[in-house]
């Protein structure tokens, strides 16, 4: 199978807004994972839909070795109550909401891989339409598609192909390097 | 001299003078009164017993003593260069008090053989009250009002000056205003092309929209109507422009809003169904524990109660700004 992104464009520390029909956002978010850590890549998981446990499952039934995978959780929290950190695991963030808790984390996820080839996936913009404004999230992408320029690190952010607004999309491409409709 | 029907024309000359619906006088250099007709009388309040013979009259209808040194004085300012005056327009104070304005046109005519003064007072209280109504009503419109004749202004109100910035003063009487208005001569053209093929059709344009350049530099829409109205010796167009720019805009928003909130609506619906259906398919592979399952369904609640309060949200603002919905808007939301 063709990779969605090219491993050449990831060393040169792209950023990637790839699209996905709804119903095939799980398979992609594996599919990406397997092929970026294949190549030796540190992955980031910022996961608004599953929690961390739930994914590590299914990266594992798919072949993806746990240790190049961690997690910024903003699901498991709101449920379980204050469930503890666990260093170069998972972060939790409180809720979806909250994005500056989210911010937060992703810089301190990067700064404890540090001098490892890492690549954060955002999963996904289109989960996150439910708690903000077109406008706050294309904030919160800005913020940090520059976090991850400046500390030279490549990124794909996940959204649903379908039922964005033109607008929006025309947006966000304007942060990330190529636009993947990866089906 | 009598006349072949055996009635002297001093006899018609007295009836029409008589019948006439304008006030006639007729005086002497001084002023003294020899002939006054039954519409002065009517106008004025004072019968012909009370005014012919004497001056006084004058006095009555100027109470005022300088007003009547002003209009003496434009009078005798007239005649020193010419035996009559036309047009001439005063306000007189009848004997019950009301005040009336009369437009006084004078001929010179031989009266029982000595030179007397025919002086026909048209009373135009009426249409100057009308006058100054439309003007009220021209002047205090939130619109822009523009008379021309072919694109030359003969008339842009107090609304014109308040949209585009530029003065009656200024526009009156050329038709420069146009090109300050619509600057790009790209545009211009186009605005010309499409309002000359309207008016080469019907005569007439509604709700044409145009984007003005004002005096500021701003820019503003306008939705022009006009009419074509019979004038001396040709026609004058009316143009009526509307403001349109506050609603285009307020249209605009909303639009966006719609959108915004059509996309974080059904997008995350949708989300939610998929999310529901993974668990389920997970469930059924004996994928997940309990706390798994009940954190995964617990967050899909919580996605729906905040879909729940968003469309609470987007209920709330279409009701705050539910007056400057338009009509397409409204029927769209309606179902």
């Amino acid at each position: 199978m063709d990779s969605i992104v090219n491993p050449k464009d990831l060393e040169k520390k792209q950023i990637f807004l790839i699209l996905v029909s709804a119903a095939n956002m799980r398979q992609r978010n594996i599919d990406l994972i397997k092929e970026i850590s294949a190549i030796e890549y540190h992955m980031v998981v910022i996961t608004t839909n599953f929690p961390y446990s739930v994914l590590t499952k299914l990266y594992s039934d798919n072949g993806i070795d746990p240790k190049k995978v961690s997690f910024i959780d903003t699901v498991t929290r709101n449920s379980m109550g204050n469930t503890e950190n666990i260093p170069r695991i998972v972060r939790y963030v409180n809720n979806p909401a909250n994005l500056t808790d989210m911010g937060i984390a992703v810089t301190e996820a990067l700064k404890e891989n540090a001098g490892e080839k890492v690549c954060i996936l955002y999963d996904s913009v289109s989960t996150m339409l439910i708690y903000h404004s077109s406008l706050n999230i294309s904030k919160f992408i800005h913020f940090v598609t520059n976090k991850l320029r400046l500390m030279d690190i490549s990124g794909v952010f996940l959204a649903a192909e379908k039922g964005l607004d033109p607008m929006f999309v025309s947006q966000l491409t304007t942060f990330v390097d190529q636009v993947i409709d990866s089906g | 001299m009598t006349g072949t029907s055996g009635v002297s024309s001093e006899c018609i000359e007295e009836g029409i003078m008589e019948n006439a619906l304008v006030m006639i006088a007729v005086l002497d250099k001084k002023g003294t009164i020899f002939a006054w007709n039954h519409a002065a009388e009517s106008i004025t309040g004072y019968s012909k017993a009370e005014v012919i013979g004497n001056t006084s009259i004058w006095k009555s209808l100027y109470p005022d003593t300088e007003y009547r040194h002003s209009v003496t004085g434009k009078i005798a300012e007239t005649l020193a260069t010419k035996n009559y005056f036309e047009n001439l327009e005063t306000t007189i104070k009848t004997q019950s008090g009301d005040l009336r304005t009369i437009l006084w046109n004078t001929k010179e005519i031989p009266w029982e053989g000595e030179p007397k003064v025919v002086a026909v007072g048209m009373d135009i209280t009426r249409q100057k009250e009308m006058d100054a109504f439309s003007r009220s009503i021209i002047d205090n419109a939130n619109v822009l009002m523009a008379v021309m004749a072919r694109s030359r202004v003969l008339l842009w109100n107090k609304g014109a000056e308040l949209i585009t910035g530029y003065s009656s003063d200024e526009v009156v009487g050329n038709s420069s205003v146009w090109k300050r208005l619509y600057p790009d001569p790209e545009y211009r053209r186009t605005i010309t092309r499409q309002i000359t093929g309207i008016i080469a059709e019907q005569r007439y344009f509604e709700n044409l929209e145009t984007t003005i350049v004002t005096r500021g530099g701003e820019r503003r829409i306008i939705s022009w109507n006009t009419k074509q109205i019979e004038a001396s010796g040709g026609y004058h167009e009316i143009a009526i422009g509307r403001d349109i720019t506050a609603q285009r805009h307020a249209e605009e928003a909303l639009l966006a809003y719609i959108s915004e909130m059509a996309m974080r609506l059904k997008h995350p619906v949708e989300i939610i169904r998929d999310n529901i259906q993974e668990i389920a398919d997970l469930i059924n592979g004996g994928k997940l524990t309990k706390d798994e399952m009940v954190t995964m369904l617990e967050g899909q609640v919580r996605n729906a109660s905040q879909i729940a309060a968003n469309v609470q949200e987007f209920q709330k603002a279409i009701a705050e700004k539910n007056k400057e919905i338009p009509e397409a808007y409204r029927k769209f939301l309606e179902g």
